[in-house]
């Protein structure tokens, strides 16, 4: 029994580092049919960033901010230089863009700090075991936890409640009317690529422990955030929140039910997810 | 581009297509030159004519029928280990062992393709995804029979009874070279059908094509599984020239590198395949000596190079140096250029 | 006439002599991972050789010893196969070397006896490799080799309940069963053994039900990278607090310990080098890798097999000349012994394989750094697995 806690622990974990770091694709996908795989890219930039960081001195918390603050930046750059011309080019293209431009990001990084792992120190209030009662839990996914929560109701709100939030919805609904109705998709297309990869870069930041940074982190994991999209459904904030946590608690409860076959558990599950679902748990209302 | 030929125009287009006849010839000769000249070299060679059928392949279901995967390493793998085990257990004989892998490849493809491919986009790129990691994960598991990680080695018997693998590898090279001229022959037959022409409109426009009657599915099936027998040939070729086969057969790289090698030459091009391969081979075996982080950052700017500003890859080039060295030509000789 | 032919046979022999005196290269060809995740073995590779040259020379006799490298990319049989087939026959090497990883090393082996050059092994480190061909000769370690030592010594020592934990391919399936085997043997219990998928990223779920098996101590094998730094993270996270030890082979290398951090303390490995060995090769070689590449360059196992593999190499040349037969090669590795940086080592000249000492050694902090501390050392160790397979 104590068990199954843990194990449950550890899936919700695991699944709100996924969201924190797929939200910003889902929406991407969903509101500039943009198919980034150079997300995890992002993800990436920013997890190194904070590392050298933290190592170099800086407090913990204000290397986070500045870290996700960056990869956000670095979207705005990309996206003005390289995704622009990509809109009006079809998937194909943009598939084979952000497959170039993540090898250029892992040969980069492998140039700037080597093949190994980069370590993030997190600070001792951080780490170490809180007694749950029941038995010493790491702190640390607590705080993951924690931290996924806030940011699922924050980014609720924003989207839920906020004009942004409406403006936001109504362009993923159908961009057209959107633009008919005075909306500047444009200028929100580019705030939201931006908030996306900035999610990506705290994503990568906090999910360390659970994802290593290392160069291949762009090309080893982009699977991993590409199920969570197409499980979720394009552009639903929902369906990546529940994607993420159902596949991070299936995956860590069938790793600890049969070890041997935990990989092949999901993917199987996502290849009959997708079969039942084809756009994803929360389909996206332009659907055909 | 359709003009009605009248007589003088038709004697310029029956000139052109002489032009045109000595440009196919050119990638023979090429390879052929190169059995002659190779030295050392020649399993480079192989390997290149290998990587060139898998990104005809490619060119075939993501080319012409719009079929985005990143899953074709599956194939791939199926093939290579198709061939390997058929050498093991039943019998060595290399083009029998082809065979096979062939069929077998065309078959799982066939049933993976009629569950997956109603769905489009990203949702079947997922699906094609999800298919090379079970396979990757199965071969790992059932190490008992792949070797897993290990791999497997084994011995081949002589191409039709005659011709040994040598050291050298020019048994090998001579292989490869005629199953490729075979299924590109296959494969420039089948994309000037009404076959390949209802490919076309598939992937521009399902729903129109469903308008006008087509049997979408069916032809998208058949497209797939040919396509993919097409690679399980090429590893099939790769195993049983290199009498080994391993687990990054069946891995996600080689399917991305076969998406770079049919962008960087060229999409529907048939021949963009030869050159995409050609070059990424040469790249990383050249850049891999320099500095090995290069190939990858040399790959990645060649591949957003070419979506940004070559939109038919290499090929696209080459037709427009064609063009103009035709023109030229034409205007030297005194007659009158293509309007 | 007679003047002339003596003339002409003079002649000859004058030339013949210059040819034998003049230098002749001798050229080997190394195939490490230069690129990618596994970029390390490449560069331990390269780094050792150049010390190696830096004491010894570049050239045995006068003949110059040219080193080639090639990228096999990383665990890709195929492309290790296509590099040794350039080597042998676009470069013409006389010698391969290298080889981080099994599957490459394997798909080499009907290259190598066909063509008839000797391949000196400084990794892949399964059991079996050198059998596939006459022309192996293996420096580095058999996995084995390293894991019988502490599965013998736990029992005898407090340890007499464990759970086995490895990544699900090859390696880990050797590791596996060598020490179920002699830890039974010396009367331990396994409760479990578990295989982890080798894409695994988080390893939680799997210790779990270690714990849940409350054993003394959970014998690991890694692959390396990434997963094996965050197996030590979270046995010391989840398991450590309860008492469990951590038996490993390689996994604590200094090297890697500032990566893990100090989540390694205590943990015990089972290796055939540790780096704070100290006799003076050794030292000369922990001090010249630091001169010439930096503070971190710390001596790792690839490091002291390509070094030891040079040695072998060298000698080949100092007592048969450039132009030796590879039989006759292949017999002076197979009998030769020697003193290296990891102590004394020889090469078994029935299997072609290292017969060397094991030490096990324990985390600790000194000084503010995390080094290996040895407490336990086993002599020349042979490979149990061909000991127990003829």
């Amino acid at each position: 029994m104590t068990s199954a806690i843990v194990i449950l622990l550890d899936g919700i974990a695991y699944g709100m580092v996924l969201f924190i770091i797929s939200v910003g694709l889902t929406v991407t996908m969903g509101l500039m049919r943009v198919v980034n795989l150079a997300h995890g890219g992002f993800a990436m930039a920013g997890g190194y960033l904070a590392a050298v960081m933290v190592v170099a001195g800086v407090p913990f918390i204000v290397a986070v901010i500045a870290a996700t603050a960056a990869a956000g930046l670095l979207g705005a750059l990309c996206e003005l230089t390289i995704f622009r011309p990509l809109y009006r080019k079809g998937e194909l293209a943009q598939v084979l863009m952000t497959f170039g431009l993540t090898f250029v990001m892992i040969a980069a990084l492998t140039a700037m700090f080597g093949t190994d792992i980069k370590r993030l120190p997190v600070p001792d209030w951080l780490g170490g075991l809180v007694d749950l009662g029941i038995r010493p839990y790491p702190t640390y996914r607590l705080f993951l936890i924690a931290v996924g929560l806030i940011l699922a109701l924050a980014l609720w709100l924003i989207i839920d409640r906020s004009l942004y939030g409406a403006k936001l919805r109504a362009a993923v609904d159908n961009p057209r009317i959107a633009r008919a109705v005075g909306i500047d998709v444009n200028k929100l297309f580019t705030i939201t690529f931006v908030g996306g990869c900035a999610l990506a870069g705290f994503g990568g930041i906090v999910g360390a422990e659970m994802l290593p940074l290392e160069p291949f982190y762009a090309l080893r994991y982009l699977v991993l955030f590409l199920v969570v999209v197409a499980v979720g459904g394009h552009g639903s904030f929902k369906g990546s929140f529940f994607a993420a946590l159902t596949l991070g608690i299936i995956d860590t409860a069938g790793k600890y039910i049969w070890p041997e076959i935990s990989a092949f558990i999901m993917f199987t599950l996502v290849f009959v997810l997708l079969l039942w679902r084809p756009y994803g748990l929360i389909p996206p209302k332009a659907a055909a | 581009m359709t003009d009605i030929p009248d007589k003088p125009q038709a004697a310029a287009l029956a000139r052109s297509s002489r032009f045109n006849v000595l440009w196919h010839a050119v990638p023979w000769i090429v390879a052929i030159a190169f059995y002659y000249t190779a030295g050392g070299f020649l399993s480079l060679g192989t390997s290149i004519l290998v990587m060139i059928l898998l990104t005809l392949s490619l060119d075939l279901a993501l080319g012409y029928a719009g079929i985005i995967t990143l899953g074709h390493a599956a194939f791939f793998g199926f093939g290579a280990y198709g061939a390997a085990l058929f050498s093991l257990h039943v019998n060595t004989d290399p083009v029998l062992g082809l065979l096979v892998a062939t069929a077998a490849t065309a078959v799982f493809a066939a049933l993976t393709g009629m569950l997956i491919l109603h769905t489009q986009g990203i949702t079947l790129l997922m699906l094609t995804l999800a298919i090379s990691v079970l396979l990757y994960e199965a071969a790992n598991r059932a190490y008992k029979i792949t070797g897993g990680d290990d791999g497997l080695q084994f011995e081949m018997g002589p191409v039709l009874g005659l011709f040994r693998f040598d050291l050298w590898g020019k048994t090998a090279y001579l292989y490869a070279l005629a199953v490729l001229l075979v299924w590109f022959i296959v494969a420039w037959r089948m994309v000037q059908s009404p076959f390949g022409r209802s490919l076309d409109g598939i992937r521009q426009s399902p729903p129109r094509m469903k308008a006008i009657g087509t049997p979408v599915w069916w032809r998208l099936v058949a497209i797939y599984s040919i396509s993919a027998a097409m690679a399980g040939t090429a590893g099939a070729l790769s195993a049983q020239t290199t009498r080994f086969v391993g687990l990054n057969t069946l891995g996600i790289l080689i399917s991305g590198i076969a998406v770079v090698m049919l962008v960087l030459g060229g999409t529907r091009r048939l021949y963009g395949a030869f050159l995409g391969a050609a070059i990424y081979v040469v790249v990383q075996d050249y850049a891999a000596k320099v500095n090995p982080f290069y190939w990858m950052f040399v790959i990645g700017a060649l591949l957003m190079a070419t979506v940004l500003f070559l939109e038919n890859g290499l090929m696209g080039i080459m037709d427009k140096v064609g063009t103009l060295a035709r023109d030229q030509l034409r205007r030297v000789f005194g007659q009158p250029s293509q309007p | 006439m007679r003047i002339w032919s003596t003339g002409l046979c003079a002649g000859a022999a004058l030339l013949a002599l210059n040819g034998m005196a003049a230098a002749d290269i001798v050229k080997v060809g190394v195939i490490g991972v230069f690129s990618g995740g596994f970029a390390r073995w490449g560069e331990q590779f390269k780094q050792a050789i150049e010390v190696y040259q830096k004491h010894n020379g570049d050239s045995v006799n006068g003949h110059k010893i040219e080193i080639l490298y090639r990228d096999a990319g990383g665990p890709d049989p195929a492309k290790a196969r296509q590099l040794a087939e350039e080597l042998i026959l676009r470069e013409k090497v006389q010698f391969l070397a290298g080889f981080a990883f099994t599957p490459n090393a394997l798909s080499v082996a009907q290259l190598i006896t066909e063509a008839k050059v000797p391949t000196v092994i400084f990794n892949a480190a399964t059991a079996s490799v050198t059998r596939r061909s006459p022309y192996f000769v293996r420096v580095s370690f058999t996995l084995p080799q390293d894991t019988a030592p502490v599965a013998e010594w736990a029992p005898k020592n407090g340890i007499k309940k464990v759970v086995t934990l490895v990544s699900d391919y090859a390696p880990g399936h050797d590791a596996e069963i060598q020490f179920l085997k002699t830890f039974k043997e010396g009367g331990g219990e396994i409760a479990e053994s578990i295989r982890v998928p080798l894409s695994t990223t988080d390893f939680a779920p799997f210790f779990e039900r270690v714990l849940n098996q409350k054993p003394d101590a959970m014998f690991m094998f890694g692959p390396g990278g990434p997963a094996s730094v965050s197996m030590i993270n979270t046995w010391a996270s989840r398991l450590k607090p309860a008492g469990i030890q951590l038996l490993t082979t390689n996994e604590t290398q200094e090297i890697d310990l500032p990566r893990i951090g100090k989540a390694a303390i205590d943990a015990i490995g089972s290796s055939h080098y540790t780096e704070t060995l100290d006799n003076p090769l050794n030292k000369k070689l922990r001090s010249d890798l630091v001169a010439m590449f930096g503070n971190d360059r710390i001596p790792d196992t690839a490091t002291v097999s390509a070094y030891d593999g040079m040695h072998l190499i060298y000698q080949v040349i100092a007592k048969l000349g450039p132009k030796f037969n590879p039989d006759d090669a292949m017999k002076v590795m197979s009998e030769m012994k020697f003193d290296s940086p990891r102590g004394p080592i020889m090469i078994d000249p029935k299997t072609r394989d290292i017969v060397q000492n094991v030490y096990l050694r324990r985390v600790k902090e000194q000084g503010g750094r995390l080094v290996n501390e040895n407490f336990h050392t086993v002599p020349m160790v042979k490979d149990p697995w061909k000991e127990a397979n003829p």
